[in-house]
C-alpha cells in the first residue's frame, strides 16, 4: 500500500515521449485534476493540516531590515494586490550582483540565477480553504496597519516564522477597534 | 481534535497513516525563475480569438498569476507565470458583442489538456501505432527541409501538399503563398460540414460566394430551412444574441420563427412553428411558397431578379409548384404551404435561411437558391432585417478539395497535416486513412494526437491559440468587415513553437531558399494589416437549376430509413472531443453526454420493439455502428439520427473509444458541383442486438453513468 502510494506521488514525466498513452503529468490519477500535485497533499489539505514551511535556506529578514530594506522592496505586491508575493532569484539580484557577491550563498544564487532555476519559498501564513477567508493587503496597508500587527516585527526575527496566531477573533478585534467593518460578508465570500 | 476532524479521520484512518508517509514531493520539484512580473492576486484581461470554429469570436482572457507545471531546456519543473483561467466574449468586438458559446467557454482546456503535445517528436513504431520518440527543434525542422529539399533536387515540388481547415485570415494568406513560393499546388481545404454549397449558391443567385450575415434582430418573420442558426452554424453566437433581441418584440409584436427540418433540433425547439419535412424536398416548398406569392398577387415575379433567374421555371410563374404539389413532394400540407406564404409576404421584414442538413443532398444547390429567390421575391437582401453580405477585405485563398489527394496518382509524397482530421471526419468508403497511410513521409502540426495525425512520421506541435499570434476574418456576424488579431494571452507551457513561423523558418533553411522572401514573422505579417490586394470577384453567372429528385444511397426496402447525422452542439464535427467540459455539456435537448445515441421515432421503436438504452446496430450499404437507442418524439417515423463527434479511437483520454462515428458508414455521395459530402443522402436499416449495456449516459432521466470498468462505453 505505502509502495503504491509513493508511486502515485512522484512527479509526472512529459507525455509527449509516450504519445497517446494514458499517463497523467500530474501523476496523482487518470482523470485530469489539477487540484493536488500528489495524494499526500490532498490528505494534507483533508485535514486541513499546514505543515510549518521550511524555507530553502535560513533566510535572515533581521539582516535585510537591518541595512536599510523596507518590506515592499521584495513583498512588491502588498500595497498593490491581494497578495504580497514572494521575491524569485531576479528580486535577489537587483541588490546581489553587485552587493556582498563574494558570500557562498550569493554566488549560489548567482549559479541558480544562470541556470534559470528559482528557489521553492513556502509560504508562512495562510488559511485552510474550508475558512472561505479572503484576505487583501493592499487595503490594509493603505489603512496603515503595520506589518508587524500581524507578522511579528522582523528586524527580530531571521527566518520568517508564524509568529501571530491568526485566528478569526484576532482579526475582529483589531477591526473594531480601528472601526472598519465587521460584516461576515469583508472577509468569508 | 473538533467533530468534524474526528469523523474524518475515523473514515480514513489506515489510508492516511499510509499516504502521509510519502514525504512531501511536490518539495523536490526544479521550480524556474519568472520571466514576467506580475502582481499577485491581481486578474489582468488580455484580448484573444476563439479558435474552435469560423465564426472567429473575439475573447478575454482572465489572466493571474499561478504555478504551472511546464518543460523549460527539456527538463520539467514549476514556474510562477501568469496562465490563462477563464475566457469570456470581448464586449469590444462586434461578432461575440461580450459573450460566448459553450464551447468557446471549454476553449481554455486546449492550453492545459494533459495530453497536449508538450515537444516535437518521431515516429519509432510502425506507422499508426502511435509510438513516437521525443527529439529537438533542430532536428525536427531538418528533417523538414531535407524532404522539402529532397522534392526540390528531384523538381517534383508538386508532391508536397499541405491539408487543413479552409478558415478565412492571414494565416491561410501565408500557408498559400508559402506553398506558391515553393511551386506547390494549393493548400487542400477539409471541413465536413462547410457551407461550399451554400457560397457557390449566393454566388448564382446574388453574385457573392459568402455565407450570409443575419440581420435577426429587425426581422419579423423567420423561415429557417434546416440551419441550426442558434447552436451550430455560421456565427453562433452574434445570431444567438440578435435572436434573443428579436424575441423582445418590436413595437409591441411579437415576431414568428418557423422552422423546417425532418429533425427537431435545439434551433427547431426554438421556434414558434415546427415543420417536419421530408429530407430532400426543402427547396420544393420554398418554391411553392414562392407560386402562392406571385399567384396571389403579392409580389411580382420580377422582384427576385437575379436570384429568381437562377431557378428554372420562375419566370414562367412556377407552375410546377402548386400547393398541392408541393403537399405530395414534400409532406407539408398545401392549406399549410399557402397560410406560410402569406404570413411571410404579408409580415415583414421576413427572412428565410438555409443550410445544413437542408443541403447536404445531392440537390442541395436547388434548396439553396430556391430559398435565396424566395428571399428576392420578398425583398430581403441586403435590408434591414433581413440577409446581407458583410463586405470582404480580401478574398481568401482558393483550396482544393481532399478528393485530389485522394486519387490514385495524385497521392503527394510529402503530406502537412495543419490540425485537421479527415480520418475521422469522411466516410469509411473515402479509404482517406488507406491513402495516408501510402504516403511516404507526412508531417503534423497539431497540438493533438487524433486518426490523422497518429499517421504522422514527424510531429511538430503548435502553440496553443492563447500562447501565439491569433487572427481571424470573419466573413459574417457583423454588417462591418472585423479582421482581427490579438497577441500571446500567456507564455508557452512547452516546448512547442508557432506553426506559421515554423513555415517560414523552413522556408530560409531550404537549399534554395523561397523567393521573395516571406515575413521575418507571422508577428511582422499581421503588423503589416491585412492585404487589399485580392477584391472579391463575382463568379460567371450559371444555368438556372431545376428540381431533381434526391438520390439516396442504399435500397428502400433494405434501407428503410433516411440516416440524419447532425452536428453535435458540443463537438461539432467531432474535433472538439477531447476538451472534458464539453463531454460533459448535455446534449440540450436529449441530455446525452459523454456517449452516443441514435434518435428514433417513438412509434417506430415501439413497432421494432426497442426501448430507452438498448444497443442498436444502424447498417448502411457501407457499414455499420452500434449506440444505444434514445427514443425522441420529435423525428420524423422514417428517419434516425444521430450527433456527430463522439467514436474516436485515437484522440486523448476522454474521447478515444467513446461512442460511435456516424460519420464513417456514410456513402460517399456528394453534391456534384462542388463536391461537398452529402451527409444527409444514406439510407439505413436499423436492428436491436441487445439490451441497456450502460453506455447510455443522460443528464435526466434514471441511465447514469456507472464506476470506470463496469459499464460497457
Amino acid at each position: 500500500m505505502a509502495t503504491a502510494a509513493c508511486e502515485f506521488a512522484s512527479p509526472g514525466r512529459p507525455s509527449g515521449t509516450t504519445a497517446g498513452a494514458v499517463a497523467s503529468r500530474w501523476g496523482t490519477s487518470p482523470v485530469f485534476t489539477p487540484a493536488h500535485a500528489s495524494a499526500g497533499e490532498a490528505v494534507r489539505e483533508f485535514f486541513g493540516v499546514r505543515p510549518d514551511a521550511r524555507q530553502p535556506f535560513d533566510f535572515s529578514h533581521q539582516i535585510h531590515l537591518s541595512k536599510g530594506a523596507f518590506c515592499t522592496d521584495c513583498h512588491a505586491g502588498v500595497e498593490v494586490g491581494p497578495v504580497a508575493g514572494i521575491p524569485s532569484v531576479n528580486t535577489c539580484m537587483i541588490c546581489h550582483s553587485q552587493i556582498a557577491t563574494e558570500r557562498p550563498l550569493i554566488q549560489a544564487l548567482t549559479a541558480l540565477q544562470e541556470k534559470g532555476l528559482d528557489l521553492d519559498w513556502k509560504r508562512v501564513y495562510g488559511w485552510v480553504p474550508q475558512a472561505h477567508v479572503r484576505f487583501d493587503h493592499a487595503p490594509h496597508v493603505r489603512a496603515k496597519v503595520e506589518c508587524s500587527t500581524c507578522h511579528g516585527d522582523l528586524a527580530e526575527q531571521s527566518v520568517a516564522e508564524r509568529v501571530v496566531d491568526m485566528n478569526m477573533s484576532f482579526c475582529v478585534n483589531c477591526h473594531k477597534a480601528r472601526q472598519a467593518s465587521n460584516d461576515c460578508l469583508t472577509c468569508h465570500y | 481534535m473538533d467533530r468534524r476532524n474526528f469523523i474524518k479521520l475515523t473514515a480514513i484512518t489506515g489510508t492516511s497513516a499510509a499516504l502521509t508517509a510519502c514525504g512531501n514531493p511536490e518539495h523536490q520539484i526544479i521550480r524556474f525563475i519568472p520571466e514576467e512580473d506580475l502582481v499577485p492576486g491581481v486578474a489582468v484581461w488580455k484580448p484573444s480569438i476563439c479558435p474552435l470554429c469560423d465564426a472567429g469570436c473575439g475573447v478575454i482572457a482572465r489572466v493571474m498569476e499561478g504555478e504551472a507545471e511546464v518543460f523549460r531546456n527539456g527538463q520539467p519543473g514549476v514556474i510562477r507565470m501568469g496562465l490563462v483561467k477563464k475566457l469570456e466574449g470581448n464586449p469590444d468586438d462586434p461578432i461575440s458583442q461580450g459573450k460566448l458559446c459553450a464551447r468557446g467557454q471549454a476553449a481554455v482546456q486546449v492550453t492545459y489538456h494533459p495530453d497536449r503535445l508538450a515537444n516535437p517528436m518521431k515516429r519509432v513504431g510502425e506507422r499508426g501505432s502511435g509510438q513516437f520518440a521525443a527529439i529537438t527543434w533542430d532536428e525536427a525542422i531538418a528533417e523538414l527541409v531535407g524532404r522539402m529539399d529532397a522534392l526540390a533536387a528531384a523538381n517534383d515540388h508538386a508532391a508536397l501538399a499541405l491539408l487543413t481547415r479552409p478558415r478565412r485570415g492571414r494565416r491561410l494568406e501565408l500557408l498559400a503563398t508559402w506553398l506558391e513560393r515553393f511551386g506547390a499546388r494549393r493548400a487542400v481545404g477539409f471541413e465536413l460540414f462547410s457551407d461550399d454549397v451554400l457560397r457557390h449558391a449566393n454566388g448564382m443567385s446574388f453574385g457573392t460566394t459568402q455565407v450570409p450575415t443575419l440581420d435577426l434582430e429587425r426581422t419579423r418573420y423567420l423561415i429557417s430551412f434546416g440551419a441550426d442558426f442558434l447552436g451550430t452554424w455560421n456565427s453562433a453566437v452574434a445570431q444567438s444574441l440578435a435572436y434573443g433581441r428579436m424575441r423582445q418584440g418590436q413595437g409591441g409584436l411579437r415576431p414568428k420563427f418557423v422552422h423546417i427540418e425532418p429533425r427537431m433540433s435545439l434551433t427547431a425547439a426554438n421556434a414558434d412553428e415546427f415543420v417536419a419535412i421530408r429530407p430532400g424536398t426543402e427547396g420544393v416548398l420554398a418554391l411553392g411558397l414562392a407560386h402562392v406569392i406571385v399567384a396571389s398577387g403579392l409580389r411580382p415575379a420580377t422582384a427576385a431578379g437575379r436570384a429568381g433567374g437562377s431557378v428554372d421555371g420562375w419566370a414562367s410563374g412556377l407552375a410546377d409548384y402548386t400547393p398541392d404539389q408541393v403537399e405530395q413532394r414534400t409532406g407539408v400540407s398545401a392549406a399549410r404551404v399557402e397560410r406560410l406564404a402569406k404570413e411571410f409576404a404579408t409580415y415583414g421584414p421576413a427572412v428565410a435561411l438555409v443550410a445544413g442538413a437542408a443541403l447536404a443532398h445531392t440537390n442541395g444547390m436547388f434548396h439553396a437558391v430556391a430559398v435565396n429567390a424566395l428571399n428576392a421575391l420578398v425583398g430581403s437582401v441586403d435590408q434591414p432585417g433581413g440577409v446581407l453580405f458583410t463586405p470582404q477585405v480580401s478574398a481568401p485563398p482558393a483550396t482544393r478539395p481532399l478528393g485530389e489527394i485522394l486519387a490514385a496518382g495524385a497521392v503527394p509524397k510529402v503530406l502537412l497535416l495543419d490540425a485537421v482530421n479527415p480520418v475521422f471526419a469522411s466516410p469509411a468508403s473515402w479509404k482517406v486513412r488507406e491513402t495516408l497511410l501510402g504516403v511516404p513521409f507526412i508531417a503534423s502540426f497539431g497540438s493533438f494526437i487524433d486518426e490523422t495525425s497518429v499517421l504522422a512520421d514527424l510531429i511538430v506541435p503548435d502553440h496553443s491559440f492563447l500562447e501565439s499570434w491569433v487572427e481571424a476574418a470573419p466573413e459574417s456576424g457583423s454588417v462591418r468587415a472585423v479582421p482581427v488579431a490579438a497577441g500571446p494571452a500567456m507564455r508557452p507551457l512547452y516546448d512547442t513553437r508557432s506553426t506559421p513561423d515554423v513555415l517560414i523558418d523552413v522556408s530560409r533553411r531550404l537549399a534554395k531558399p523561397l523567393s521573395p522572401a516571406l515575413p521575418n514573422t507571422f508577428e511582422e505579417m499581421l503588423a503589416e494589416g491585412a492585404s487589399k490586394d485580392a477584391p472579391l470577384q463575382p463568379p460567371p453567372p450559371d444555368p438556372p437549376i431545376a428540381y431533381a429528385d434526391p438520390h439516396f444511397d442504399g435500397d428502400a426496402a433494405e434501407y428503410p430509413f433516411h440516416f440524419l447525422p447532425y452536428a453535435s452542439q458540443s463537438f461539432l464535427d467531432g474535433s472538439l472531443a477531447h476538451l472534458p467540459w464539453l463531454q460533459e455539456l448535455p446534449d440540450p435537448l436529449t441530455t446525452g453526454m459523454w456517449c452516443s445515441w441514435v434518435e428514433i421515432n417513438a412509434q417506430t421503436a415501439e413497432k421494432a420493439g426497442i426501448h430507452l438504452g438498448d444497443v442498436v446496430e444502424i447498417r448502411s450499404a457501407h457499414g455499420s455502428v452500434r449506440a444505444p437507442a434514445l427514443l425522441s418524439p420529435g423525428i420524423a417515423p422514417d428517419a434516425i439520427a444521430m450527433p456527430v463527434g463522439q467514436g474516436h479511437t485515437t484522440f486523448t483520454r476522454y474521447a478515444s473509444g467513446r461512442g460511435a462515428n456516424p460519420i464513417a458508414i456514410l456513402a460517399p455521395v456528394v453534391e456534384p458541383a462542388t463536391g461537398q459530402l452529402a451527409w444527409s443522402a444514406t439510407r439505413v436499416a436499423i436492428t436491436r442486438v441487445g439490451g441497456p449495456d450502460d453506455s447510455l449516459i443522460m443528464f435526466a432521466g434514471a441511465t447514469r453513468e456507472r464506476p470506470e470498468g463496469t459499464h460497457g462505453r
